[in-house]
């Protein structure tokens, strides 16, 4: 009779605490692999910007921040920064920055940003609880929550230093989708205005907000073809659609897309649709069946009409923009490689491997459909949801790996109710305990065992509101577990908890191997174990921040842009925010012309300084010579008359460097930077000079000379080369005999000369071809890294 | 610099009147070695003086060529004794109608002036920044650095001078050029001028020295040092460099295949160069704005913690560089203390590199927060900023923060400066104090969140919730007390079973019935209150009631098995253990029924 004893309801808070505390701390320390191994610092490419973004609105303030014009990207066009950015990252960041300034922390910003994403993803796993306990119980919320605290598909965006919109943004996304759930349960307005701002919030941080405003309104409308419309749904979509429409209108980037796009157009029809809904059920109680059915059949006839020509009539008239390129290459996943190359590019729009769905997903691959099936054999309102989340993420994961991450959380979900029935069935009350304390996963079955029995009991003594609906099909399911015998139970119960922890050890180890790198820092290790650094990123950057002009100029490929841009703090040509093909397609076309045309490109776009990655020395396979096709193929598609894709490869149609390769390919400027007086480098006595250890091959075009570019840098690796293009009156001219010799006016000539040539290049020569590239929506997925 | 300026002029001024040059002073011989091996050219002069005059002299002067005036960095000068170095106080002055020259008064230890008639030998040394100067300015990766000295021929004094010579040391045998200028003579690197005879006072004749160095050319271009003190027992330093080669600047391209392939290539250049800490120094870190320079070691040696400090790249002429060293020291070797009065005695500017030089330097040094009264003593002339205030965990009126400036600082400079202070040593318990408000505050929010209701809206359930809870725990309370009356029952029954006292049994269960009531009346009142708020839980509670009174007959019959039965002896022995072992299996029975019901009630 002691109370403590008699009072289960204390014990559940107690573990449920601590599971979900340690499912947070375990989540936040697996991401530290980077930190410990190398140090505190951003990685790879679109974390640079966003924390060069957000060094920027510490040191300025929120409003100059919004107003910011970046002169130093996209030169000499610029950037209008705080129009053409989710500054909800930035906010974050630099709020807590604030908060701890103000108590006198002075925690560096970097330090915040480097640690964001670790910290949200416990906050993850915190509304992943209870977006679980809302769809089904508090032990499926405790293992969902335990999943995707370690779940690889998750970290790989959410490691230390992974300062990326991605980081907060599966916060934003969950917990919405945990206010939505409980705003269609209770159908309250507090709820759906909650569903409202945490939607503000996710608008604010991720272009990905697209995907809960079409979900949340697909939700709704299966609702509705299903017969279950109530006054919980009215009310709660009205509310969070107005709200989550006039909030997300007051993004600077988002504007007025949420009006004017078909992308949000789902939203506003389904608006009207539950509007229509909710008349019918008014007159259906004034009037007379078969009145209500003709005024039923009628009414949908003519406004199905309407509105089909209206929106058709608007995107034709421009108002509402079509898809945008980005859209399209979701349903049809050859459009973006034959219409935005630039898209295709990125490693991280191609199609995903079965392999990788395993890599990230482990064991929840697998058991997530069960968890599917459970959530259609008894559906409600929410489980409908949670069955479209999953169904729509599977199909995106499948088109782009990027999506993998929407994915995630739904499998994370599903795995957890599956994971839950299962020792639900099989871990009764008689069944001895497995005492083994070591493992997280352990706990979480006890705390779904102590759970169990108290169920009924609580219900009964009138402790928790709602009679939780699975109470029934438990017993159910229970009685049909009394069957099994003692031995299987215990045989599943334990090859189970074996799964679980093969998951918790390859979690492990893809987090430790795949995912832990800060890509700007490379490590080695030699044949003794000791690890060597190469570190040549940050000495070029280092190099180009130190030593060069405050307002010098550096052309390189679009991928490191932002790292130049963050890094080195100068100007750039293209960057990583790739919204103009053409500026892009000019780069490429410098990079894959001669050296005396390449020269008027980049004399015409003021280039100090050209850096290349040149991974031949060390055998770095991300290079830019591996690139190099995709530079040919993006300056095809706008100068297609002077850049042909086919002049780069052999008869054969082979891409090759060596002495057999095209001799376009071998006297192009990328050709000649990056293996500028490599022929004369012999790197080990097995190999002779001039031998490329990343393509296996001797380069073909040894012992060239530059004549309009000098080598101003190259790192100790070779793996950054940074060039200096000469002024105009440095080069080594060609000799010419005195008789050939003519004089003419200098100043004149040249003048018109190079405008007469600009404007063939790139004004007449333009093809007028309208192609997928809307500068608006064309960044909603700012993409990262450009690798092969 | 301007400011340093500025305040030497200010302290010569107030000298300046008194200042002459005594021309009974006479330098008998002199022997100069100037060392320009390095980028910095340090000379050390052996002067032996002579006092001509009628008195005893208590100071002379040492002047500086008008060309070398912007040059100097450091000077001091000691007196041989008896074979002993003493040295001697140097300060910088200024004298009328020889404003181009830089003079340095150097005083005599007051008890030892230069007597009548006598002779000393003393020593000048002096260091001398950016006198050397990169000919030609630009050169190429694989050229040699060469570089030019202008100088004196003469030993340069307000003095006569007898007899004199200098030798400059180059280092090198790579001479290309040196003024002629007899007697000279050159001999393995050293170009020897003198000795000459009798010479005027500020005798200066050009010569030039043009020649090979390739010794690191860096210069800090600024240094703030940072030097924070706790009382917890660290000094934490941090210095934040801004480094720049000044030889000749690099010309044409930088090639990474002939820096690496041949050894003659960018011999001038800077690759690594070595930085000692402190013996003590722990947890050294090294980097840049964009991380941690992961090409450096540290090694740690009896006297001291050696650094090997490679920049990110190799420095070529004109090439700069920036970045951060740190380290923590322990406090103990560098505080002192007595009482609540605190000294402070460390290195106002420490080791960055050999032959540094440090054009810029602020040393802002961070007191704990409290202390006051500070009163700083420096070893070199300093330009005191403005004391601020500096806020950092935890702070709330701030740490007292002291900054300094100097300028054209070289190894030579560094020694200790003594900063006194006070502090209250209770105000180190001001942090932790703060700390368990905060978490004391944080606790008793939490608690009064948890215990009061702040909802606007009346919530039916969970009022109704709350009050069945109270009633249920009231009920429990009794069920509890009702329990004890039991066990006492059970006691009062053995007691009599053994002692067949039936009298005091009788008065202690009438004792016991009471309680019973009274426990079984309270019971009864709150599940009236019960039935109106809920009805399952009541008919739970009626449940436990029957089976109650079931274990009350079963006690009333064990009462009466031992009062009329065992006491009369109307039992026999075997009969009479049989009944009541049954009696009471039936009475755990009935415990155990409640335990259960009761167990369900919650």
């Amino acid at each position: 009779m002691k109370t403590l004893l008699t009072n289960p309801a204390g014990w559940k808070s107690l573990i449920t605490f601590a599971i979900l505390f340690l499912a947070w701390v375990s989540g936040f320390s697996a991401r530290l692999f980077a930190v410990i191994r190398f140090e505190s610092i951003i990685h790879e490419f679109d974390p640079w910007f966003n924390y060069r973004a957000t060094a920027y609105m510490v040191q300025h303030g929120f409003y100059n921040f919004l107003n910011w014009f970046d002169e130093r990207a996209w030169y000499p066009l610029g950037r209008i920064v705080g129009g053409t950015v989710y500054p909800g990252l930035m906010l974050t960041s630099g709020a807590i920055h604030h908060v701890l300034h103000a108590l006198n922390i002075p925690v560096h910003i970097r330090d915040i940003c480097v640690f964001l994403a670790p910290i949200f993803s416990g906050m993850t796993a915190i509304s992943t609880y209870f977006l679980t306990k809302e769809l089904w119980s508090p032990g499926a919320g405790l293992f969902a929550c335990c999943f995707i605290a370690i779940v690889p598909g998750y970290i790989s965006r959410s490691v230390a230093g992974s300062y990326d919109n991605e980081g907060i943004a599966i916060f934003a996304l969950q917990f919405t989708y945990y206010l939505w759930v409980k705003s269609v349960k209770t159908g309250s307005v507090f709820w759906s205005v909650l569903t409202a701002l945490s939607y503000f919030y996710m608008v604010s941080a991720w272009g990905g907000y697209v995907f809960i405003i079409n979900l949340i309104p697909l939700h709704v409308f299966l609702l509705l073809i299903m017969g279950r419309y109530s006054y919980r749904l009215f009310t709660s979509y009205t509310v969070f659609y107005i709200l989550g429409l006039v909030l997300s209108m007051q993004i600077p980037f988002v504007g007025f897309q949420p009006i004017r796009t078909s992308e949000h157009m789902a939203a506003s029809g389904v608006f009207a649709l539950v509007m229509a809904a909710g008349a019918f059920n008014y007159i259906q109680t004034r009037i007379t069946k078969a009145e209500f059915k003709f005024i039923f059949i009628f009414a949908t006839l003519v406004t199905s009409g309407i509105v089909l020509l209206a929106v058709v009539g608007l995107t034709w008239a421009g108002v509402i923009a079509p898809w945008s390129g980005r859209f399209y290459s979701l349903w049809d996943t050859t459009y973006a490689k034959i219409h935005i190359p630039i898209i295709a590019s990125v490693s991280e729009h191609q199609p995903t491997t079965w392999f990788s769905f395993f890599f990230d997903l482990h064991i929840l691959v697998c058991v997530f459909p069960a968890g599917l099936w459970y959530c259609i054999q008894e559906y409600n309102d929410e489980r409908l949801f949670v069955v479209l989340y999953a169904l729509s993420a599977v199909y995106f994961a499948g088109v782009m790996v990027r999506l993998m991450l929407t994915l995630t959380p739904a499998v994370c979900i599903l795995g957890g109710i599956a994971f839950s029935k299962i020792f639900e069935n099989y871990l009764k009350e008689e069944t001895p305990p497995v005492i083994n304390n070591s493992t997280k996963l352990i706990e979480d079955k006890q705390s779904v065992k102590d759970k169990t029995p108290s169920k009924s009991s609580q219900t009964a003594a009138g402790k928790s509101k709602k009679k939780p609906p699975t109470v029934v099909s438990t017993n159910g399911d229970c009685s049909n577990g009394e069957g099994v015998g003692s031995n299987i139970r215990s045989i599943v119960t334990i090859s189970m908890l074996l799964v679980l922890m093969m998951f918790v050890v390859h979690c492990t180890w893809v987090t430790s191997n795949a995912y832990s790198s800060p890509s700007i820092v490379l490590a080695s290790f030699s044949s003794d174990g000791s690890r060597q650094i190469l570190d040549d990123f940050r000495e070029a950057y280092y190099w180009l921040s130190q030593n060069t002009d405050n307002d010098a100029r550096i052309m390189s490929w679009w991928d490191y842009g932002y790292q130049i841009a963050g890094m080195a703090n100068r100007t750039t040509l293209v960057d990583n925010n790739t919204w103009n093909n053409s500026h892009i397609a000019l780069v490429g076309k410098a990079m894959s012309s001669t050296e005396p045309k390449a020269y008027e490109i980049m004399t015409s776009l003021d280039v100090d300084y050209v850096l290349v990655i040149f991974g031949g020395v060390i055998g770095y396979s991300g290079d830019d010579i591996n690139k190099f096709l995709w530079m040919v193929r993006i300056a095809e598609g706008e100068h297609p008359k002077e850049i042909r894709e086919s002049d780069y490869f052999t008869d054969r149609g082979e891409f090759r460097i060596d002495s057999g390769g095209s001799q376009t390919m071998l006297n192009c400027l990328m050709y000649k930077l990056s293996y500028y007086r490599f022929g004369d480098l012999k790197l080990d006595f097995r190999t002779p000079a001039g031998f490329d250890r990343t393509r296996n091959a001797v380069i073909g075009n040894q012992n060239f000379d530059l004549t309009y570019l000098e080598e101003a840098y190259t790192t100790e690796h070779w793996l950054v080369r940074i060039y200096r293009v000469k002024k105009p009156d440095e080069f080594n001219r060609p000799r010419i005999p005195v008789s050939e010799r003519k004089i003419r006016n200098p100043g004149a000539s040249a003048v018109s000369k190079k405008s007469a040539r600009k404007k063939k290049g790139t004004i007449y020569g333009k093809p007028v071809v309208v192609k997928g590239k809307k500068p608006k929506s064309t960044s909603t997925y700012t993409s990262a890294s450009g690798m092969l | 610099m301007f400011l340093l300026r500025l305040f030497m002029v200010a302290i010569t001024i107030s000298a300046t009147y008194s200042i002459e040059i005594n021309p009974k002073i006479l330098i008998n011989n002199v022997e100069c070695l100037v060392d320009l091996s390095t980028q910095l050219v340090k000379g050390e002069c052996r002067i032996s003086l002579e006092n001509n005059d009628d008195k005893p002299v208590n100071s002379i002067l040492y002047a500086f060529e008008p060309s070398y005036k912007n040059h100097i960095a450091f000077v001091s000068a000691h007196q041989i004794y008896e074979s002993n170095r003493l040295g001697l106080h140097v300060k910088p002055v200024a004298l009328l109608g020889h404003g181009d020259k830089q003079f340095y008064q150097i005083d005599f230890n007051a008890t030892r002036p230069l007597r009548l008639k006598s002779r000393t030998p003393i020593v000048i040394e002096y260091v001398l920044t950016n006198a050397l100067y990169p000919h030609p300015e630009e050169i190429t990766q694989k050229d040699r650095q060469l570089m030019m000295f202008n100088g004196n021929a003469y030993f340069y004094s307000p003095y006569k001078t007898l007899k004199s010579s200098i030798k400059f040391q180059t280092g090198t045998r790579r001479i290309e050029d040196y003024t002629i200028f007899n007697p000279v003579s050159l001999s393995s690197g050293d170009v020897i001028y003198g000795p000459y005879g009798s010479l005027e006072s500020f005798a200066y004749s050009k010569v030039s020295i043009h020649y090979d160095n390739n010794t690191p050319f860096l210069k800090v271009t600024k240094l703030i040092r940072t030097i924070e003190l706790s009382h917890w027992g660290n000094v934490a330093v941090t210095e934040v460099v801004d480094l720049a080669h000044h030889g000749a600047k690099l010309k044409g391209s930088f090639s990474r295949y002939d820096y690496q392939r041949e050894t003659n290539s960018g011999v001038s250049s800077v690759k690594s160069f070595k930085m000692y800490l402190p013996a003590s120094a722990t947890s050294v870190y090294y980097r840049d704005v964009i991380g941690n320079i992961s090409t450096s070691n540290q090694r740690t040696l009896l006297d001291s913690v050696e650094l090997d400090i490679r920049p990110r790249f190799p420095l070529f002429g004109g090439w700069k560089t920036h970045y951060t060293i740190g380290y923590n020291v322990p406090a103990y070797e560098y505080l002192y203390n007595s009482g609540e009065d605190y000294l402070l005695k460390m290195r106002l500017i420490d080791h960055l590199y050999d032959n540094m030089i440090i054009e810029d330097v602020t040393v802002v040094i961070i007191l704990p927060e409290g202390s006051s009264d500070l009163n700083l003593k420096t070893p070199h002339p300093s330009v005191r900023l403005p004391d601020g205030l500096h806020y950092t965990y935890l702070d709330t009126i701030g740490r007292p923060t002291i900054k300094l400036k100097m300028s054209n600082v070289v190894e030579s400079h560094i020694s200790d400066f003594e900063l006194k202070y006070k502090f209250p040593k209770a105000f180190m318990f001001h942090e932790p104090l703060i700390v368990i408000i905060a978490i004391y505050i944080l606790f008793i929010t939490v608690i009064i969140w948890v215990r009061l209701d702040f909802s606007i809206a009346k919530d039916v359930h969970s009022e109704t919730r709350q009050r069945i809870s109270g009633i249920m725990s009231a009920i429990m309370y009794h069920i509890e007390r009702r329990a004890n009356v039991y066990n006492s029952w059970d006691e009062a029954l053995n007691k009599l079973k053994h002692t067949k006292d039936v009298n005091s049994y009788n008065t202690t269960v009438k004792q016991i019935q009471a309680d019973y009531k009274n426990e079984s009346n309270g019971i009864n009142e709150l599940a009236a209150k019960l039935k109106t708020e809920s009805v399952e839980l009541t008919d739970k509670l009626n449940d436990v009631q029957k089976t109650e009174k079931l274990l009350k007959e079963l006690y009333g019959q064990t009462q009466a098995l031992y009062t009329e039965k065992l006491i009369a002896g109307k039992v026999g022995r075997n009969q009479f253990v049989e009944l009541d072992s049954g009696l009471k299996r039936k009475k755990e029975e009935c415990q155990e029924r409640i335990t259960q019901l009761l167990k369900s009630l919650n």
